[in-house]
């Protein structure tokens, strides 16, 4: 019997591969950075001691941070190589792409007078503007919370190149730009991608690469317009994966999630014993 | 260092020192000296030398650490000389509170007179203190700090409180820093937070109705 084509390729296999990288990672040094931020309370001694204490858990948040910025090297070749060099710079315009476009702007108001019950849902297409959002905060992240953790990785030898107190400058910087991506992952994007009553309990089209056609047509629906009038869209149909590795990717992503909202509530509870000034 | 490790390192470095270039050639806080030189050897006492950090008043510099004040037991040679309640038995945290308040001591358990000290308790500038600028890297940084610099001791171990309006003039570059990224990250979440809350709201309505309208 064949298996109903119900869902819509959205993410190549290297996007999910990416997606999967920067998660192992990114709660690597999620892990390891608030063991050493919270090393003076026992819950971040604790921590610590899981790998070895706080010179192991160092090395493993500065190795893990050099993988970090190859991988977003690698991610930026990559872009490189997908733009459409003969139509730029127009290229970088158009619903398939991230770059944020007059459409985002009509599009986030829209969707905000359709919280408030002013309007219709607005007619997304590819990617709404909270979508391009995420990624580009991912950018910014990485490139202050990445200059900085170079900074931190060798001081001696940074302080070569500009005056020692810079380092003062830089914990600071890197510190609240990893609260706030940690914060902020751990809250909002959780929230948006699976507890949403339209996607809860889990959202897995970042790991199986695929979403519901009846969901694309929902929140993506001149996406799905795009493809039907263009003829694409058959071959964009795939059948749901199967059962075994569905319940991989639910297992595995409610563990993250689980850690994510594990170094939350307690680095939440333990904050007022942390002395910062 | 191993030179797989000196190879990272240096690999790392690239993003730091491309930006850092133009400054890279023009700073005196590479490993040519303090800039104090020994006039504070032979003119002990003489605060001006260290107002202001090797590097002078230009550019990123301009932005550092300043000492406004300068007190004058930190050039004796006991620097609690005159201090009414002051024995070699009380614990220094009795009085220096904001000083126990960073990461050597809350993270490492390093103790005051690691880095201060001779006995009695030098001022920092007594021109025989291991903590005299012309010489803390060596002397002191170093113990832990393998191969520290100058530049390297001008971290602030006692640093101020970034957000303090005292900082702004005593380590501009610190206060600003530390304000843009607080504005930012609670930009983020002042306007994400309730967003999502409602977002979430609504669609929770949407799906009531749709079910009601079902069934
Ligand atoms: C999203 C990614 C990252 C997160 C969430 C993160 C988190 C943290 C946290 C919470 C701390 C402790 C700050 C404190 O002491 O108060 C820290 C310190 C540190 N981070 Fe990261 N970090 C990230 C990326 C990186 C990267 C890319 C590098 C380097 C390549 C790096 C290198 C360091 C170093 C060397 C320290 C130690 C600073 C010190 O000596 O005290 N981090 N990180
Ligand atoms: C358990 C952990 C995580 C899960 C289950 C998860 C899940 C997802 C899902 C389902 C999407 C696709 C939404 C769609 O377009 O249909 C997505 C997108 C994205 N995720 Fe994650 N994510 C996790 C962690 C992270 C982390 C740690 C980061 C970054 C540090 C991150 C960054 C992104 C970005 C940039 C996007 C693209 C924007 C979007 O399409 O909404 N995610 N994630």
């Amino acid at each position: 019997m064949v298996k109903e084509r119900t869902r819509l390729k959205r993410f190549t296999p290297v996007h999910r591969l990416w997606h999967l990288g920067l998660i192992l990672i990114f709660m690597t040094l999620s892990v390891t950075g608030i063991a050493w931020m919270y090393f003076e309370t026992p819950w971040g001694r604790g921590l610590a001691n899981l790998f070895g204490g706080y010179l192991n858990v160092l090395e493993i948040h500065r190795i893990a941070g050099l993988i970090m910025m190859a991988g977003f090297t690698l991610h930026i070749l990559y872009m490189i190589y997908r733009i459409d060099w003969k139509g730029f710079p127009g290229s970088l315009l158009g619903p398939d792409t991230l770059v944020f476009q007059w459409v985002d702007v009509k599009g986030f108001f829209a969707h905000l007078g359709w919280i408030f019950g002013l309007n219709k849902l607005p007619r997304f297409d590819r990617w709404s503007w909270w979508e391009k959002f995420d990624y580009w905060a991912v950018w910014w992240g990485l490139i202050i919370v990445g200059i900085t953790g170079l900074m931190l990785y060798n001081p001696v030898l940074t302080s070569d190149y500009m005056p020692g107190w810079m380092l003062n400058v830089a914990l600071w910087v890197h510190r609240i730009e990893a609260v706030l991506a940690m914060g902020h992952i751990f809250t909002i994007h959780f929230t948006v991608e699976h507890w949403r009553p339209s996607s809860f309990p889990f959202n897995a089209a970042m790991f199986d690469g695929t979403i519901a056609l009846e969901e694309a047509r929902h929140e993506h629906p001149e996406w799905v317009a795009r493809l039907d009038k263009n003829g694409r869209l058959n071959e964009a149909l795939v059948s749901p994966p199967p059962v075994p590795l569905r319940i991989l990717y639910f297992l595995f992503g409610y563990s993250i999630i689980f850690l994510g909202l594990f170094l939350l509530v307690f680095a939440i509870a333990n904050a007022a014993l942390l002395t910062l000034f | 260092m191993s030179i797989s490790r000196k190879i990272i390192c240096l690999l790392g470095m690239l993003f730091v020192v491309l930006p850092a270039f133009g400054l890279a050639t023009e700073s005196p806080n590479e490993m040519a000296g303090t800039g104090y030189f020994r006039d504070q050897d032979t003119q002990p006492g003489v605060l001006e030398f260290y107002r202001q950090l090797p590097g002078g008043e230009n550019g990123l510099w301009g932005m550092g650490p300043k000492r406004k004040v300068i007190r004058r037991s930190s050039f004796n040679k006991d620097a609690h000389n005159g201090v009414a309640d002051f024995s070699p038995e009380v614990r220094c945290q009795k009085c220096h509170i904001p000083q126990t308040k960073d990461l050597h001591g809350l993270r490492m358990g390093i103790t005051c007179v690691q880095c201060h000290r001779s006995q009695p308790v030098a001022g920092v500038y007594h021109y025989y203190s291991a903590l005299n600028p012309i010489r803390r890297h060596a002397y002191v940084c170093a113990k832990c700090h393998d191969g520290a610099t100058p530049s390297f001791a001008s971290y602030m171990v006692h640093e101020p409180n970034p957000v303090a309006s005292e900082t702004r003039s005593t380590f501009p570059l610190f206060y600003y820093a530390v304000w843009v990224m607080l504005i930012l990250a609670v930009g983020v979440f002042v306007f994400f937070l309730p967003y999502t809350a409602l977002w979430w709201i609504r669609e929770f309505i949407v799906k009531l109705k749709g079910r009601s309208n079902h069934g």
